[in-house]
């Protein structure tokens, strides 16, 4: 066939046919993208994610952010450096709400009966709009891996306390106090998750008083730069577009 | 004789760039079936579901089971088989218009391994966990096991297989070799299912309890970590839309 | 192809079929879960559960029951279990059916996971309220960590009423009452609502114009710096501001309308109070036990001392929550679930009361089909070929004593 022969009729056509496009690959990026996110997301910080009776004030301000920041940084890797898009991590993010709330509503609830404001998803946009704004502001993995990934782990407990803190109201309970957030875990019988498996914090020694949340913010964010850089380079080779030859 | 080939064939009977009857029928048979299988689920799960033991579980899961063994083995070999005996054997020589049609097609198979993908690692998966907080694991083909291991992965196995196998036999951007990372996108998640093996035999001997985030879980992680080989796919098809768009577009 | 497709779609069709027309005509049928499956061995030598009351049979709606008992942690415990020095009081019920408004041992509330002592016994008490209607199966139920779910004996219970009426009071310390079940409910879906529309926005932003290929093109050409305007990055910023602006105001009016909060509460709970049995005056000594599989029976030859004051009949063996009586000593007077109850299933050779200072060898034989519904009679196939359980005598005047067995097991295949 001719090389000069045109694929399309008119520019109109061009136009049209790059646009559905769009759609196309919008739609299974995102979902391929939230599939294999949500199955990273879920078996790394699941618990922490399930139930309020994990959200605690060390270990799920630590661990969230350090494995929620992978996709992020390896979608970002790919749309901003191949078309300049600053839209990756909030991408990623759209998508693994979406697929945790359809779960958390549909399934926790609608199908085992948990109620929702036990099984809810933490909230992880504010820092997906934050990194997103520093890459396309800053053009530099670097910048975005320190500034970005440092206001990530920071911004995720005060992003999700508004919606937490009317659970760690406590109760005098049988002559125990407890939060309301543990009391959820106690009425409603998990048969499958015994008290022990909960990984909250139990208080050490060595802690500063009162300080938890802003010093397990902080060790968070540390990480989630190491995890950015590791993962935008993740992302680069995961958008090569090398083929293998047979010998 | 190049008029018989399919791809001047459809060329002459100038069929619409992308189908979109296909695509929307394809996306509602995943909806329509999966919404059933929800159904289902919700019904037999807590009628028939909670003792392993018991007869009616054998009849509402276990044949379940064993039936969408049967009908996911013939589907692939049935859907595969035909992709592949329908190859185009002159691929490099159809028209940059037929190109742009295959592109479209392969995005609609593309937009069904976005739909099962979604199912499979994250509305079956995730729901798993809250099952087994409502059962006592008492087998590995627990009703959750049944739709998510052998029911909901099956299907993405089979619709990636069949985008990388239409791909490979009906678009001159894939002649060149294997494309690594769209082997990645389908071979990873479908490594997910063998990988059951090693969750069951971790649950069997070492760990009844649900705690999702058990390094024995962390097989099922990598191996979803490859779902980011799909940016790869991305990649290689803009290049090759640019490349027949690029004159028209400037 | 054509005629090949149509028969996998009639196929299909035809499957598809069928299972949905089995599923129509399902009739429910009693069943346990769960405890079946786990290793006899395991099940005979953890915890054994005794005493069981499950107050109610039905129970509506807001209404509560309770489930009371002992439980004997075995001395013999197998060494493949992690000791019970985590464990933690579950109940084994189809997920929140019931709300566990109240769980103790030894008259303590145990939220939290508690250490267990090996050859204690414990009373224990599970307070639930009904939330969904349906036919329950309720279990007693222990967590130990290293080990899993050691599952009790289960009775049905029916809940009736509608879950639609379920409510949770609960009083704060701060004096307020709310109802758990939908508490805090809108509050999360507002500002899920309002960070995932600020996320749309954002992709909406970029998705309104062209987004792969002619960007690709413009990149590709080393044009990248022409896609972001001004524009882009004053609208950019003002995301980022907001952001911030906003979690930084959510913050502190949080902070404002909940100035007290606590953390989570955690920890484990040691010290549980064990349960004083009765001084034990029988001994037993295990010469040899045998389980005849044709005859779904266990035969052990017992040689049994009376140390103590008063005469004493054997009137009870109880392994894995499946009780063997002889009727003629001991009758159960509790509902104990039927399935799990051999009424007359117990049969010693001699079971005249045992003199003060005498001992006797009898043969006493356990026989039920519970052996094998419970799949107890597997204990032949496992790893560990050795059987446990509780013996209760009595002496005249109805007094208990409780000796545990522990010994090796010869199946007998004829």
């Amino acid at each position: 066939m001719s090389a000069s022969q045109s694929a399309v009729r008119s520019r109109a056509e061009a136009v049209k046919v790059s646009r559905t496009f769009d759609w196309l690959i919008l739609f299974t990026l995102f979902f391929v993208v939230l599939g294999g996110y949500h199955i990273h997301y879920m078996l790394t910080g699941g618990d922490w994610d399930f139930w309020t009776d994990w959200k605690d004030r060390r270990l799920w301000v630590t661990v969230a952010p350090i494995v929620s920041i992978t996709f992020p940084a390896a979608v970002q890797a790919v749309l901003w450096w191949r078309y300049r898009l600053p839209f990756g991590a909030v991408v990623c993010i759209l998508g693994l709400l979406l697929g945790e709330w359809v779960n958390r509503y549909l399934n926790f609830w609608g199908w085992t009966y948990f109620p929702v404001n036990f099984c809810f998803p933490s909230n992880l946009m504010p820092g997906a709009i934050v990194l997103d704004v520093v890459l396309m502001l800053s053009g530099s993995m670097t910048v975005t891996a320190v500034l970005g990934g440092m206001a990530w782990g920071l911004l995720f407990y005060p992003g999700n306390w508004p919606i937490m803190a009317p659970l760690h109201i406590p109760v005098e309970y049988n002559g125990m106090m407890m939060t309301l957030a543990d009391l959820q875990g106690y009425h409603y019988v998990r048969t499958g998750t015994p008290e022990y498996i909960r990984m909250v914090e139990k208080g050490t020694l060595r802690t500063f008083g009162k300080d938890v949340a802003p010093v397990s913010a902080f060790f968070s964010a540390f990480v989630s730069i190491l995890i950015y850089f590791l993962w935008h380079f993740f992302g680069k080779w995961f958008g090569g577009t090398s083929f293998t030859q047979s010998s | 004789m190049a008029a018989t080939t399919e791809s001047v064939r459809a060329d002459a009977a100038e069929a619409p760039l992308l189908n979109k009857r296909n695509m929307f029928l394809g996306a509602a048979l995943y909806v329509v079936f999966y919404g059933w299988v929800r159904w289902y689920e919700g019904v037999y799960g807590w009628s028939a579901g909670l003792d392993s033991f018991a007869p009616e579980f054998e009849t509402y899961w276990m044949n379940f089971l064993y039936i969408e063994f049967v009908l996911e083995v013939s589907t692939a070999g049935i859907l595969w088989g035909y992709i592949w005996k329908s190859r185009d054997r002159k691929v490099m020589s159809i028209t940059p218009r037929e190109e742009l049609r295959r592109h479209m097609t392969h995005w609609t198979w593309l937009v069904m391994y976005g739909i099962a993908i979604y199912y499979g690692a994250s509305y079956f998966t995730e729901q798993d966990g809250t099952w087994h907080q409502t059962i006592v694991r008492d087998t590995d083909f627990t009703p959750s096991h049944i739709i998510e291991f052998y029911l909901s992965y099956p299907i993405y196995i089979i619709t990636g297989g069949a985008c990388f196998l239409y791909a490979k036999t009906r678009l001159p951007t894939y002649q060149q070799g294997l494309h690594l990372q769209y082997m990645v996108a389908v071979l990873g998640p479908f490594m997910i299912l063998p990988n059951v093996g090693l969750n069951e035999w971790g649950h069997t001997f070492w760990f009844m309890e649900e705690l999702f985030v058990a390094p024995l879980h962390y097989g099922f992680v990598f191996f979803g970590w490859a779902a980011l080989g799909v940016m790869g796919v991305v990649n290689t098809e803009v290049i090759a839309i640019a490349k027949l768009l690029k004159k028209d577009l400037a | 192809m054509k005629l090949i497709k149509d028969k996998v779609t009639k196929l299909s069709f035809v499957a598809l079929l069928v299972t949905v027309t089995a599923a129509m005509f399902y009739a429910p049928t009693a069943s346990a879960h769960g405890e079946k499956s786990q290793a006899a061995f395991m099940r005979m030598r953890t915890i054994h559960w005794f005493d069981l009351n499950w107050s109610k049979d039905t129970v509506p709606v807001n209404d509560t029951m309770t489930i009371s008992g002992k439980f004997h942690v075995f001395a013999g415990w197998p060494e493949t279990v992690d000791k019970p020095e985590v464990s933690f009081l579950n109940i084994g019920i189809p997920g929140p059916v019931f709300i566990r408004q109240g769980s103790w041992i030894g008259g303590q509330l145990v939220p939290r996971s508690v250490t267990l002592e090996l050859g204690e016994t414990y009373e224990f008490k599970v307070l639930l309220k009904a939330r969904r209607p349906g036919d329950w199966h309720i279990h007693t139920m222990m967590n130990v960590q290293g080990g899993g779910p050691i599952i009790g004996p289960g009775k049905w219970v029916t809940v009736t009423g509608s879950m639609g009426s379920f409510v949770n009071p609960v009083t704060t310390l701060l004096g307020d009452t709310i109802d758990l079940e939908t508490y805090n409910l809108s509050n999360t879906y507002f500002w899920h609502a309002f960070w995932y529309a600020l996320g749309l926005a954002w992709l909406g932003y970029w998705a309104r114009k062209p987004i792969f290929v002619p960007r690709y093109l413009a990149v590709d050409a080393g044009k990248a710096d022409s896609l972001i305007t001004a524009g882009d990055k004053k609208v950019a910023m003002g995301f980022a501001a907001g952001t911030i602006a906003i979690v930084a105001f959510g913050m502190s009016s949080t902070n404002a309308a909940y100035p007290v909060t606590t953390p989570l509460q955690a920890g484990l709970l040691r010290g549980m109070k064990t349960l004083e049995m009765p001084a034990r005056t029988v001994n037993v000594k295990v010469e040899d036990a045998t389980y005849r599989v044709p005859g779904r029976a266990m035969q052990m030859t017992l040689t049994i001392t009376n140390n103590g004051d008063s005469p004493v009949r054997l009137g009870e063996f109880n392994t894995a929550g499946v009780r063997f009586l002889d009727p003629a000593v001991h009758e159960d007077e509790t509902g104990y679930p039927d399935d799990l109850l051999a009424e007359e299933g117990l049969t010693v050779s001699d079971n005249s009361p045992i003199a003060p200072g005498t001992s006797r060898t009898v043969q006493v034989t356990a026989s039920d089909a519970a052996w094998e519904v419970y799949r107890l009679a597997d204990l032949i196939y496992d790893p560990d070929s050795r059987f446990a359980g509780l013996l209760f005598f009595f002496d005249e005047a109805g007094n208990r004593q409780m000796v545990t067995v522990d010994a090796p097991l010869i199946p007998s295949f004829i």
